[in-house]
């Protein structure tokens, strides 16, 4: 196993690198640069920009600078505010990690409790209930949702705070008790857990009700076990691989796609200033959290993998 | 029995999950207290009119803005760097607005007007004594210098570094060895590659220097008037320099742990894309100080966002989209509805060089055939008013819609000139492309336009939407037919929207307007030694560009609304001056009225 994993990281340097160039090139090949405007710059103030951030070198060249650069962990500047891009990475991942994490349990939770629940009332009134939630929750996008549940709770009832994160901004201030702002963060969380929990549901549900009419179930319950026993110590278990091969891409869905949800409520996650970047082809940053966002999916994927050799014993890598 | 253990942790963390988000709803509730505000939002009242303020321990505002780029006034670009700035520096003088909504330049560290030499090229100008930067060093005339010179800097880039060049490169005032030293590093085509003592020298070289403490001496190339000396050093660009911070810390140098500032506020916390916190600066006394004890600048980038964030009480002004302005009777939020005048024209920008758009007729049919009434009551709530000019209201020389009525609304005429330029009835007119930025209230527009066209003058066109730097870009390039554009004006000073946009060859000059009689009016208002001389030439060039259509098609002054808490006063119109965030132009005027 030790050595599937080396193996795996490190093809996921030349995954890197593929991503890197393909982005550099298509980045630098878009109309307009990051000092286009209408009110177009003289010839002798974009020159200095240019000089400034390096552009004013052949593209070849900037690539190469770039390509040595991040193999030596520098991510370059921000164009907005010369700020490090690693700096700006490092901090908006904070907050959005911490959204997607809170909504990844969430998500997990309301997903196999709904499945598991619909599974075991096939065609009662919880099942359909599980399936409108399923349906509603999978149909309905998750800027509606927010923007939904913005207008309903902040808005008309004013339950919730829905301007940034409610969460430490900082790593410094993770056990500052004022840096935590639960209010500020039910919202959002739930709004980016509606899809992921919706489709967990479904495929727990579907998962669910193949398991239970599998013979070992049968057999099981004929030996006489209560039938507790049997869906927690038999069904469940075996129904969860299905939502394991999910996990990593829903994962990695939640920590990369939350831009919409950071917009809605002000949060300063990664995805925003990602959005921002393209925008203002802010190259530095659109390198940088493209690259960060594939290191991302990578390893999720990776440790989805590992996952299934923990959870299925019959599942061995060489 | 693990699985049991696994089954009931699972139901526990849903259960945890549930009271989590109960207690966090019913939580205090203190923060949405409906304010017990009396007034209007709108209503002007000026900083020292405050005996309704509340208690010093309530003095804090959370106000929306985007989030600046940069917060050095010598690198700003953009309107929401800018209007951070302005709380935190302040120049000679101040664009400060008067009764009739216009802004003039008033002195703030300046002692008066400056004395101008018989030649009209050496400005000299008194400081006042006695002022300090928020870390208590005295304010002299020699960073005023060096604020000059930053402005010129080629390091810092300076989109605005114009303000300080020639005439002859398409700048302003054109203080002595700007244009050598701003174009120190060539262009792209001839880059140079300037030593260190090279760029020394020419920074010396340039026509700006301390006399003694409190004397600064700006020395011109060309002769200029009083006036446009002042408007220009009211501005960033001009703001004074601490190098010794700035040497000290180089780029780092606005962090909030280093910055010093001159400005009514200080910077106490900066949270990138999250927040800025400005504090009172205990040091300003050029100007009004302040009765907020906090300012919190909220970035956030969506005006609609904000607009609700404003409705759950967590912000206190905000911008927010012509499309979501109350105007329906019986809602609440008109009271708290204020729209400031814009300082910026939209417009159809036609290129000259098609071979259908420059027939004169062509572009005077598609005039004819907006409706800029029912345009801006349609596509901005109102917001927008309707424009046959080009010189914004509130400018010195704005004209009014009056003079320009040969290219108001007439379907008739429309009609017939687009007969009379070969087209009648539409009939083998092409099809054109509108290019626009790709956002709801340009969508908007062009969806009237495209309907008004074909209602009126039977032709049809397409729209192209795309993100603001491709758009830029397309323009730029005069890879275009129409395109709506328009211009945001930078300073109170009829020559901002015309030089460089309506000269022949001039820089902004996308859509290749060439009139001898527009150049020449140009030419004859950026030469002229008087205010008055200079706002009658450009007047005249706006006659000559609206009339002749050339290159623009004005149809609205945009408007800028805004939410404003009912407990917040002293907020002001900012006259004819755009500013990014709500009324930061005199965010000192601010406060927090008693009983909020």
């Amino acid at each position: 196993m030790t050595g599937y994993i080396i193996r795996r990281i490190l093809w996921i340097i030349p995954v890197l690198w593929a991503v890197a160039t393909i982005t550099f090139f298509l980045m630098h090949a878009v109309p307009g640069g990051p000092f286009t405007q209408d009110k177009a710059l003289p010839d002798p103030i974009l020159q200095a920009l240019n000089h400034r951030y390096h552009l004013d070198q052949p593209l070849w060249r900037q690539y190469l600078s770039y390509l040595w650069d991040l193999g030596h962990l520098d991510l370059g500047l921000s164009f907005k505010g010369d700020r490090d891009v690693s700096y700006l990475i490092q901090h908006g991942f904070f907050v959005t990690a911490q959204l997607g994490l809170l909504s990844f349990c969430v998500a997990m939770a309301w997903g196999l409790f709904l499945g598991v629940i619909s599974a075991l009332n096939k065609n009662g009134p919880l099942d359909y209930l599980g399936v409108l939630f399923a349906t509603v929750g999978a149909s309905v996008p998750n800027f509606i949702a927010g923007t939904f549940l913005v207008i309903v709770f902040a808005v008309e009832l004013h339950w919730f705070k829905i301007v940034g994160w409610g969460g430490p901004i900082d790593w410094s201030d993770t056990f500052t008790a004022s840096a935590w702002e639960p209010r500020k963060m039910v919202l959002p969380v739930i709004a980016l857990s509606l899809l992921p929990s919706a489709y967990i549901a479904r495929i727990m549900r579907a998962s669910m009700l193949e398991v239970l009419n599998q013979d070992y179930i049968r057999t099981a319950r004929a030996k006489g076990l209560a039938n507790n026993v049997v869906i927690l110590r038999h069904a469940i278990k075996n129904s969860l691989i299905p939502v394991l091969t999910v996990m990593g891409p829903i994962f990695a869905y939640l920590v990369t796609g939350s831009f919409i949800i950071e917009n809605i409520f002000s949060i300063p996650g990664i995805g925003g200033a990602f959005v921002d970047a393209v925008q203002a082809r802010d190259y530095g940053m659109i390198m940088g959290t493209t690259l960060f966002y594939a290191a991302v999916v990578a390893f999720a994927n990776l440790a989805v993998d590992v996952l299934y050799a923990t959870v299925d014993p019959r599942i061995r890598y060489g | 029995m693990t699985l049991l253990k696994q089954w009931r942790s699972l139901l526990l963390g849903v259960l945890a999950l549930a009271a989590f988000a109960a207690i966090s709803a019913c939580g205090d509730d203190d923060d949405n207290a409906s304010s017990t505000a009396t007034g209007t939002a709108g209503a002007s009242t000026s900083a020292t009119a405050a005996s309704d303020a509340a208690p010093a321990d309530q003095q804090h505002l959370i106000v929306q803005s985007l989030e600046p780029q940069f917060y050095d006034p010598h690198r700003s670009n953009f309107e929401q760097d800018i209007s951070v700035q302005r709380h935190l520096f302040r120049g000679l003088y101040n664009l400060t607005v008067q009764s009739d909504g216009s802004a003039k330049p008033l002195p703030l560290y300046a002692a008066g007007d400056p004395t101008v030499s018989a030649d009209g090229k050496v400005f000299t100008v008194k400081i006042k004594p006695g002022l300090k930067w928020s870390d208590g060093a005295a304010v002299t005339a020699q960073q005023f210098a060096d604020g000059v010179k930053e402005g010129c800097n080629p390091a810092n880039a300076s989109p605005y570094t114009y303000l300080l060049q020639t005439v002859a490169v398409g700048g302003i005032v054109g203080v002595v060895g700007c244009d050598d030293y701003s174009s120190a590093l060539g262009t792209k085509d001839a880059p140079k590659t300037p030593t260190p003592a090279e760029l020394t020298a020419l920074a010396d070289a340039m026509g700006v220097k301390a006399v003694d403490a409190t004397t600064l001496e700006v020395t011109l190339v060309d002769p200029l008037g009083v006036a446009a000396f002042k408007n220009v050093f009211s501005l960033w660009t001009t703001f004074p320099a601490r190098l010794d911070i700035v040497s000290q810390f180089g780029d780092k140098w606005t962090d909030p742990e280093h910055i010093v500032s001159n400005g009514p506020f200080k910077m106490t916390e900066l949270v990138p894309g999250d927040h800025v916190t400005l504090a009172p600066n205990p040091n300003y006394t050029a100007g009004s100080p302040t009765k907020l004890q906090s300012l919190k600048i909220q970035f956030i980038d969506d005006y609609s966002v904000g607009a609700r964030d404003f409705q759950n009480d967590e912000i206190d002004i905000t911008r927010i989209p012509d499309t979501d302005v109350p105007i329906d009777q019986g809602n609440d939020l008109k009271d708290e509805l204020l729209v400031y005048g814009s300082g910026r024209i939209t417009t159809v920008e036609t290129q000259l060089k098609d071979p259908v758009l420059a027939k004169d007729k062509v572009r005077l049919a598609l005039s004819q055939a907006i409706n800029r009434d029912e345009m801006t009551a349609v596509t901005t709530s109102s917001v927008a008013q309707p424009a046959l000019y080009w010189l914004v209201k509130g400018l010195p020389g704005h004209q009014g819609n009056a003079p320009f009525s040969s290219i108001d609304f007439d379907p008739a005429k429309a009609k017939q000139n687009l007969s009379d330029a070969g087209y009648p009835n539409g009939a083998g007119f092409p099809s054109l492309e509108l290019t626009i930025q790709d956002t709801p209230n340009r969508k908007a527009q062009a969806d009237y336009l495209k309907k008004a066209f074909k209602d009126n003058l039977n032709i049809d066109i397409t729209i192209k939407a795309v993100d603001s730097k491709t758009r830029s870009q397309l323009f730029n390039s005069e890879n275009f037919q129409l395109f709506i554009g328009g211009w945001n004006l930078d300073y109170p000073d009829p020559e901002n929207p015309i030089v460089g946009l309506f000269n022949t060859g001039g820089g902004n000059n996308h859509y290749n307007c060439s009139d001898p009689a527009i150049d020449a009016k140009i030419e004859e208002g950026s030469r002229a030694t008087t205010f008055e001389a200079h706002v009658k030439a450009f007047q005249e060039a706006e006659t000559l560009i609206v009339t002749k259509l050339c290159g623009v098609i004005p149809y609205m002054q945009e408007g800028l609304p805004y939410l404003v808490n009912k407990k917040v006063g002293g907020v002001q119109p900012n006259g004819t001056i755009d500013a990014g965030g709500p009324g930061t132009w005199c965010g000192e005027c601010w406060y927090v009225k008693a009983g909020s």
